[in-house]
């Protein structure tokens, strides 16, 4: 077997397992964004409920971060985009 | 449409009109990638992730171009249209996410978060660019209010 096949198959185990991996949605928190705009923007993308997107909303102002959600990487993506679309700062973390 | 008089002196809402166009026109010039990209490590990713938020970017500017070139808007009046609301929003969070970075900086993030700002307003240009910051807050206060 050549160091290139060998090469390829670490990295295609090693992404097949990332994907397999629990992945974590977080926000942190900045001084800028209202608090009913969090609010709104949790609702919108997560379709959450008033009171647990409040809930995540304070996490994120009194924590400093909140998980927002956490499942597969490629949907853990999605969500981090769409945060930051709506200027959040958002990142993926491994979820240990 | 959504459509609303702000409830601000005339005289303030003159004064931050100039500092509203140079926080725009540096937001589009820094083009907004302070946001990371989940996977670094892959370039095709991180091209094809920046490239999606500079596109999503350009589009929440349009829209809240629209509202600042409106002859209505330096005389308070704001109007937007309803498939537009989501848009000018996040382009408001930019703008005031700028002002923070580039004008606000000697302010601190507790003060700012609680508005407790008033030793720090002695400086003319700082005080234009809280006030800037605080009536781009009074938009977004009244859109989501509007659309909830």
């Amino acid at each position: 077997m050549s160091a290139d096949v060998n090469t390829d198959l670490l990295e295609e185990t090693k992404t097949s397992l990332e994907l397999a991996q629990v992945w974590k949605v977080v926000v942190l928190n900045d001084p800028v964004n209202l608090m009913n705009y969090v609010v709104m923007v949790f609702r919108k993308i997560f379709g959450y409920g008033e009171q647990k997107a409040i809930k995540h909303m304070k996490e994120v102002h009194e924590l400093g971060k909140s998980v927002l959600w956490s499942g597969e990487r490629e949907e853990a993506e999605s969500y981090v985009y769409q945060l930051q679309k709506w200027r959040l700062q958002a990142v993926l973390e491994k979820d240990d | 449409m959504i459509d609303f008089q702000l409830q601000i002196d005339s005289r303030i809402l003159q004064a931050i009109l100039p500092q509203l166009e140079k926080t725009f026109a540096l937001a589009c010039k820094r083009g907004g990638f302070s946001y990371s990209c989940p996977n670094p490590m892959d370039d095709d990713f991180v091209e094809a992730w920046e490239l999606g938020l500079k596109q999503d970017f350009s589009q929440d500017r349009k829209a809240l171009a629209k509202l600042f070139r409106n002859p209505k808007f330096k005389h308070g009046y704001i109007e937007v249209a309803d498939e537009e609301v989501e848009e000018v929003l996040r382009c408001l969070t930019e703008l005031r996410l700028t002002l923070r970075e580039h004008s606000l900086g000697e302010l601190s993030d507790k003060d700012l978060e609680k508005g407790d700002v008033e030793n720090g307003l002695d400086n003319s240009s700082i005080r234009i660019a809280y006030f800037a910051y605080l009536v781009m807050a009074e938009i977004q206060e009244v859109l989501i209010s509007k659309i909830s």
